[in-house]
């Protein structure tokens, strides 16, 4: 895959996680907000999807696929820089397994 | 195979338990949202074949197959959240892990993709990795 479709992929995996947590948090407001944040979580999950629809009409689906194990590895720096959440062995060994197998998914 | 298996619905009441019949075994749910999400890739990948430019897909949207496959990603999250009212949390976590091999494979069956031994022992890593994680990330999410 190209630079360029890497980063649209991390594009891609980012936009729909952020919708994801849109989502969460528009269960927590009160009902004006709401709206507002459920709509922002459906422009981030639809902005998601149509990155990784242009993307996918350049690659193979089976090379394509693995690449969303990786929104998991972001969601967890994310949660370790920004919540502190502790990075167990065990997270890290699967840190590494998801990396190394993207890896070699790219080289194929 | 979605429509097989969705026309029987003839049920009025809401019961708090998972209702009679193997369909509404909450398992029974979650494969098939499994089945539904790996099935929405594919559509999806069908549909996005005549793309021009890789910014944004929207072309894509001229194609029946995307819409089918927006459909099956909307059906997939209806059964996963059935499912997940009956399911311990890592369990189906642990259930989510198997689209990761599911894609590949039906890639392989109806989209003719030939996956060699690099890219199978990538994506067989991928899968562990999925499944060493799963519990932690669900952790992490429920905290987001």
């Amino acid at each position: 895959m190209t630079p360029l479709g890497f980063l649209l992929v991390v594009l891609s995996e980012s936009a729909s996680a952020a919708g994801q947590i849109f989502f969460k948090r528009a269960m927590a407001h009160e009902q004006s907000r709401m709206a507002l944040i459920l709509t922002l979580g459906i422009i981030a999950k639809a902005a998601g999807v149509f990155l990784w629809v242009g993307v996918m009409s350049r690659v193979q689906l089976s090379y394509l696929y693995p690449f969303d194990a990786f929104s998991g590895v972001m969601l967890m720096f994310a949660a370790s820089i920004f919540l502190k959440e502790k990075m167990t062995p065990s997270l890290w060994v699967g840190v590494a397994l998801i990396c190394t197998g993207v890896l070699l998914v790219s080289r194929s | 195979m979605d429509e097989a298996v969705l026309t029987p619905t003839a049920e009025k009441s809401k019961a708090p338990k998972p209702r009679e019949g193997w369909f509404f075994n909450p398992y029974v749910q979650l494969l098939l949202s499994i089945i539904l999400s790996a099935a929405a890739q594919i559509f999806m990948k069908l549909g996005s074949s005549g793309i021009s430019e890789m910014w944004l897909g929207f072309e894509g949207l001229r194609s029946g197959w995307m819409w089918l496959g927006f459909a099956a990603m909307v059906g997939s999250l209806f059964f996963w959240l059935y499912g997940l009212k009956y399911v311990p949390l890592n369990i189906a976590y642990n259930l989510a892990g198997l689209v990761q091999v599911l894609v590949p494979v039906a890639s392989w069956l109806f989209l003719g993709e030939k996956i060699g031994l690099l890219r199978g022992s990538g994506i067989l890593l991928v899968c562990a990795g999925v499944f060493v994680v799963a519990r932690p990330l669900m952790r992490m999410e429920e905290s987001l």
